[in-house]
């Protein structure tokens, strides 16, 4: 194991972190995932030292750090803000780490020429960080962090600072460094950075890591609903369970009645259904698997596939069409329709959640 | 549009009765005087070594307070502690008090019965009528500027460059001396050339502290006092003119080292 943390706590201003315990095996990418002022910067700040925990415990390749000073961690952090130093040169800030582990000059130079070529930022060495773009500031910082060789990479927010157009760009830099072998720990509160970045995921969500595991676990079987809201799901019912026989149903909170392929059910839990999973017609769709239920187009709103139409049947359904099927069919809002989904579209989530952060 | 250009009218003409106020009797005093005073007591060595040491008497003081002040200021912007509040108030306590009044209490501290100056006459070193008591009398009104402009420079520095630095290795000591300092220089440098220039034309602390050895102001008082307005004048526009030189002369000197460091920070590569 690279990194352990045990039960970290540290109470904040406004905000308290509560028992993290995360684990991050060497090579992994692990990605934290959250909202902003879920917690994440602040937990990169207790693993690199710059805030002591209230409580808990940092292992680092098994060795306790928790007390151990910032300085001697071999733990590397990159900023958000990036943090370079705006009265150095590129080259000095890259050289900044080496003067103070006092290597020979000749190794300093190497090191910064290879760092400034890996990350291909070799034509700036002579630049002041004033004059660079967010893409190459972004090289620099981590350049400026590689030349140091940390056992464990700590990313907040790299892409923050970085034009769209360059984010698939530093996305490959970064998976290369992991192929390579570097333990890197990333921040971020973007689901598209987590999905194609991570090895691991943890979710965070006020001070707390509510579900981590593989991005493939995490997205499709989400602790509760603030995870699905992640994985962009949209359509949610709190239901009460009831099993007739070998009929399983439920009913929403609103009074829907939905039927459910055979299962374990708890008295009443969440259920999602993915936007995708949901067929929209004005005659419904045959067959003793589905659910057909009438309802009223409340909202047609333009998506990158089509539309997402927003159907009111009680509870609020969320369905995806394309642009033909809408150009075929022409849906207006306040029109009688029908939504149609398999059972088995239907998916419990965890227990746990607690209804008043919804 | 009319409103607004009477406006800027309006504000241009009260904009130039002030400047008008400060430029008007400096003027008038060039212009009473006449060259021939100039060269004589530009020639007078009670008054070329008065304004000479003068100038190396604030320069001194300036210089070794800054060693305190500096790390102050750095203080007063970075750390969180209790009563902060009263110890900003007491680093500007100097500004508002009467300057004889500052002399006075300094005179207490400094004299041969003061806990300062008695400390030092144990020692064998005279505070009172002395080059270190006039700089310690100079330094005591001027400090706030240094203490409040640093302060701010290095309250604008980020944080995270901090921060980022302590990442990377350093020590406090070297984060300080490479990272804060560096980004604050602007602020400190202007901070110690407005302590200098307040420091060297301080009279009335100084004045009780120390009549002789005569700094400047003193003389320029002296002057007026024995000999009346047409002696003070010429001694006045003297020290002026080379407070302004060295004012300036400072201030480009600054910004050279500046850049000279960063060169040599450069050519270490």
């Amino acid at each position: 194991m690279m990194l352990r943390t045990e039960r970290l706590c540290k109470r904040l201003d406004s905000f308290q972190l509560q028992e993290i315990s995360l684990e991050v095996s060497r090579g992994d990418y692990y990605v934290l995932l959250g909202r902003s002022g879920a917690g994440k910067t602040q937990l990169l700040e207790l693993i690199c030292g710059l805030t002591p925990p209230d409580k808990g415990k940092i292992i680092l390749e098994g060795e306790d750090i928790t007390r151990k000073r910032v300085q001697d961690r071999g733990i590397g952090l990159v900023f958000q803000d990036l943090a370079l130093f705006p009265h150095f040169s590129v080259k000095d800030n890259i050289m900044y780490p080496l003067r103070i582990m006092k290597l020979p000059l000749k190794e300093r130079v190497d090191r910064v020429q290879r760092a400034a070529e890996e990350m291909n930022i070799a034509d700036l060495l002579l630049r002041k960080p004033e004059n660079l773009s967010g893409g190459e500031k972004q090289r620099v910082a981590l350049a400026r962090t590689l030349v140091t060789q940390p056992k464990i990479l700590l990313l907040d927010e790299p892409m923050a600072s970085v034009d769209a157009s360059l984010k698939d760009s530093i996305r490959r830099m970064l998976r290369r460094l992991n192929r390579n072998g570097q333990t890197i720990v990333h921040v971020t509160h973007d689901f598209g950075e987590a999905i194609s970045l991570a090895s691991r995921v943890g979710v965070m969500h006020n001070g707390r890591i509510i579900q981590e595991g593989t991005p493939g676990e995490v997205f499709t079987h989400p602790a509760n609903r603030f995870v699905a809201r992640y994985a962009g799901i949209k359509n949610f019912f709190r239901a009460t369970f009831v099993r007739s026989y070998n009929r399983f149903s439920c009913i929403t909170d609103n009074r829907t009645e939905f039927k459910l392929p055979k299962g374990d059910y708890p008295s009443s839990g969440l259920l999602i259904l993915a936007a995708a999973d949901v067929l929209l017609s004005r005659q419904g769709a045959a067959g003793v698997q589905i659910n057909n239920i009438h309802g009223v187009i409340e909202d047609i709103v333009p998506s990158p596939i089509g539309y997402e139409i927003t159907v009111n049947a009680g509870d609020h359904f969320f369905a995806d069409i394309t642009r033909r099927e809408m150009d075929d069919q022409k849906y207006v809002a306040g029109e009688p329709v029908i939504i149609s989904f398999r059972t088995d579209s239907l998916k419990l989530v965890g227990e746990g959640e607690e209804k008043k952060e919804y | 549009m009319k409103g607004h250009t009477l406006f800027n009218w309006i504000f241009a003409l009260l904009a130039s009765l002030v400047l008008l106020f400060i430029i008007a009797p400096l003027a008038g005093m060039f212009l009473q005087t006449t060259t021939e005073e100039m060269r004589i007591t530009a020639s007078d060595p009670a008054v070329t070594r008065s304004v000479w040491y003068t100038l190396a008497i604030a320069f001194t003081a300036t210089l070794l307070f800054a060693i305190g002040a500096v790390p102050l200021a750095w203080i007063m912007a970075r750390r969180k502690f209790p009563l902060k509040n009263v110890v900003q108030g007491i680093i500007d306590l100097p500004v508002v008090l009467p300057h004889t009044a500052a002399g006075i209490a300094l005179l207490g501290f400094l004299s041969r019965d003061g806990l300062l100056g008695g400390a030092a006459q144990k020692a064998g070193i005279l505070l009172v009528n002395n080059g270190a008591g006039i700089a310690m009398a100079m330094a005591f009104v001027s400090l706030p500027f240094l203490i409040n402009a640093a302060r701010d420079g290095f309250a604008a520095v980020p944080e995270r460059t901090e921060k980022a630095a302590l990442m990377l290795g350093a020590t406090p000591s070297r984060i300080f001396f490479t990272i804060s300092l560096p980004q604050a220089w602007r602020s400190v440098v202007s901070g110690f050339i407005m302590m200098f220039a307040r420091g060297m034309s301080e009279f009335g602390a100084v004045v009780i502290i120390a009549y002789h050895p005569m700094i400047a102001p003193v003389l320029i008082y002296d002057r007026f006092n024995t000999y009346g307005l047409s002696s003070a004048r010429p001694a006045s526009i003297i020290f002026i003119l080379v407070a302004l030189f060295f004012f300036v002369l400072f201030r480009v000197l600054a910004t050279e080292r500046h850049q000279i460091f960063r060169r040599e920070d450069d050519a270490t590569d």
